[in-house]
């Protein structure tokens, strides 16, 4: 993967169609008009039908990952508003939601469910309430399945470790390592300031116009759409910026300085 | 204020227990009041490598059941008055205990002893969850193969989301002439993937086993083997002063010194 723009190098193609991936929604955090915006994944199953499996405690770290790895990115004691959907919370899950905001400097303020029981513990909580109908919920979903845009761009800055998987339904970036065992998947591109290790897949609702780039490629496996690749046993000896893409022989990979330029 | 450090890996049979025996008998050594815990709840083994099983009569387990106080339970050293053993239970499952038990165990060690070491089991289950309730700093121990190391990865990014900030690591099983040949991962290989401080590595030495089936920590001898004095070295970086990196590589003969070439220190936070 070392051979410059002018003559993209081929990587190893493996011919099959990886499985369609679905995307279950994560804990989305995202700014907006002076308040933060906290988006928790539905309890109720997906559009497509795939059940969305988040227990609470994996809910919960995925919480604590995406603060730790967005601190940068938002104002200090900018007010949260937190959208539970139809996610059911008692009292002490409200408070620990609220601690691990407190400790990344931010403060929950109001609540938006659809559920009773959530809503009556948010109130006996002290945080203001708006109780939506399930309906009205389902319709302010973001990221509803049917021919939408792609979310905004989701950025990081963290060491994305072992078994850690961060989906999006947009551009991903990245500054930090992707180490061995964890995984990107994006339904854009893919942009890691930092070292490729792990397994990433751009354009994962099936772009091939898809990049993925990253200041020293060294990743387990690449995907973008249904193509796949992995990377020559053999590291380079010298890394420098890449770029991977899709030509009609699969994933190819290209040193990133001139790329925009020289492609097509 | 006391410092309670859980000692953990992910993957099992890296040298946690030995690592805290050790750990812990060395900070004693310099004067400073130690409880090792026994988070090992249903495979305790801490005790034996301390040379301490005979002893025992009470067990965490029966502090929590009210059946003695936390005093009766724990286990004094005569070679080492200043470490005490808070036992693990053997026969009991692991859910014997919760998080909030173990806090209040280690909150209530921690207004007599400044330093906790409590030894994690392996896995990143309950037992390990129990290990980290009471911890404000983690020790990871790795050997240097891919699959503890990507275990140790995977149980930083835990710690780190359980807000444990300060974590160190340990390299176990360093073999020098393996890492020569380009057959093993080398320590700054391993910092590389897991970029958290280093605070000590210890070179694969048969003296450990020794020690270890006569329960007695290598840093209780006299003999004066680099693993020994690695250990001795991990106790004087917990405490703060600034030791350089062993070269495990030196040759019998007293060679020159090439200290950095394994630990040389990386730019890295
Ligand atoms: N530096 C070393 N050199 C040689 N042998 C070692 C070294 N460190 C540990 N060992 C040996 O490795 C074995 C496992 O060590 P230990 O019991 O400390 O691991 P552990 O991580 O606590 O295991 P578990 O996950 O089962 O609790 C023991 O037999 C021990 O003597
Ligand atoms: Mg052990």
């Amino acid at each position: 993967m070392t051979v410059d723009s002018s003559v993209p190098s081929p990587v190893e193609t493996i011919p099959e169609t990886p499985p369609q991936p679905v995307l279950p929604l994560q804990v989305h955090l995202k700014g907006e008009e002076g308040r933060l915006l906290l988006l928790l994944p539905p309890e109720t199953p997906n559009l497509d039908g795939s059940p969305t499996s988040l227990t609470w405690p994996d809910l919960w770290l995925q919480l604590k990952q995406r603060l730790n790895a967005g601190e940068r990115f938002w104002q200090t004691n900018i007010p949260v508003h937190l959208m539970a959907q139809d996610r059911l919370l008692d009292g002490r899950q409200l408070q620990e939601i609220a601690d691990a905001l407190s400790e990344s400097q931010l403060k929950l303020e109001r609540v938006y469910t659809s559920r009773r029981q959530t809503a009556v513990a948010a109130a006996a909580a002290g945080y203001s309430v708006d109780q939506l109908s399930a309906a009205i919920a389902f319709l302010n979903k973001p990221n509803s399945q049917t021919g939408q845009a792609l979310a905004e761009p989701l950025y990081l800055q963290t060491t994305l470790r072992s078994g850690v998987e961060v989906r999006h339904p947009g551009t991903v970036v990245l500054l930090g390592d992707v180490n061995p065992g964890s995984s990107v998947v994006a339904d854009g591109d893919i942009i890691i300031w930092g070292r490729l290790r792990g397994l990433v897949h751009a354009g994962a609702k099936g772009n091939a116009q898809c990049l993925i780039m990253a200041l020293q490629m060294e990743p387990t496996q690449l995907r973008i759409a249904d193509n796949v690749a992995r990377a020559p046993e053999k590291p380079p000896a010298e890394f420098y910026p890449e770029v991977a893409y899709v030509t009609p022989q699969g994933i190819r990979i290209a040193r990133a300085t001139g790329f925009v330029r020289t492609r097509d | 204020m006391s410092r309670v450090i859980v000692i953990t890996s992910g993957k099992g049979g890296v040298g946690k227990t030995t690592s805290t025996a050790n750990i812990g008998m060395a900070i004693a050594s310099r004067g400073h009041q130690v409880a090792v815990v026994d988070a090992d709840f249903g495979l305790r083994n801490l005790d034996l490598l301390l040379g301490l099983e005979n002893r025992i009569v009470y067990t965490a387990v029966d502090v929590l059941a009210g059946e003695c106080t936390l005093e009766k339970a724990l286990v004094k050293d005569k070679r080492q008055p200043k470490l005490v053993l808070l036992p693990a239970a053997q026969n009991r499952t692991k859910d014997a205990v919760t998080p909030d038990q173990m806090k209040r165990l280690v909150s209530e060690l921690a207004k007599t002893y400044e330093y906790i070491l409590i030894d994690s089991p392996a896995g990143i289950e309950m037992g390990f969850r129990n290990a980290i309730a009471g911890a404000q700093e983690a020790i990871i121990v790795t050997t240097p193969e891919i699959a503890a190391v990507r275990d140790a990865d995977r149980v930083i990014g835990l710690l780190e989301a359980h807000s444990i900030k300060r974590i160190q690591l340990v390299v176990n099983r360093i073999r020098p002439a393996m890492v020569e040949a380009n057959d093993m991962m080398s320590v700054q290989d391993v910092q590389e993937i897991l970029a958290i401080p280093l605070i000590g590595a210890i070179p694969d030495d048969e003296r450990v086993i020794v020690s270890t089936n006569r329960g007695e920590p290598l840093v209780l001898g006299e003999n004066n083997s680099l693993a020994a004095v690695a250990y001795h070295n991990i106790a004087r970086r917990l405490d703060g002063e600034k030791v350089e990196f062993l070269d495990l590589n030196a040759p019998p003969s007293g060679f020159f010194a090439r200290i950095r070439r394994f630990f040389g220190s990386k730019p890295r936070s």
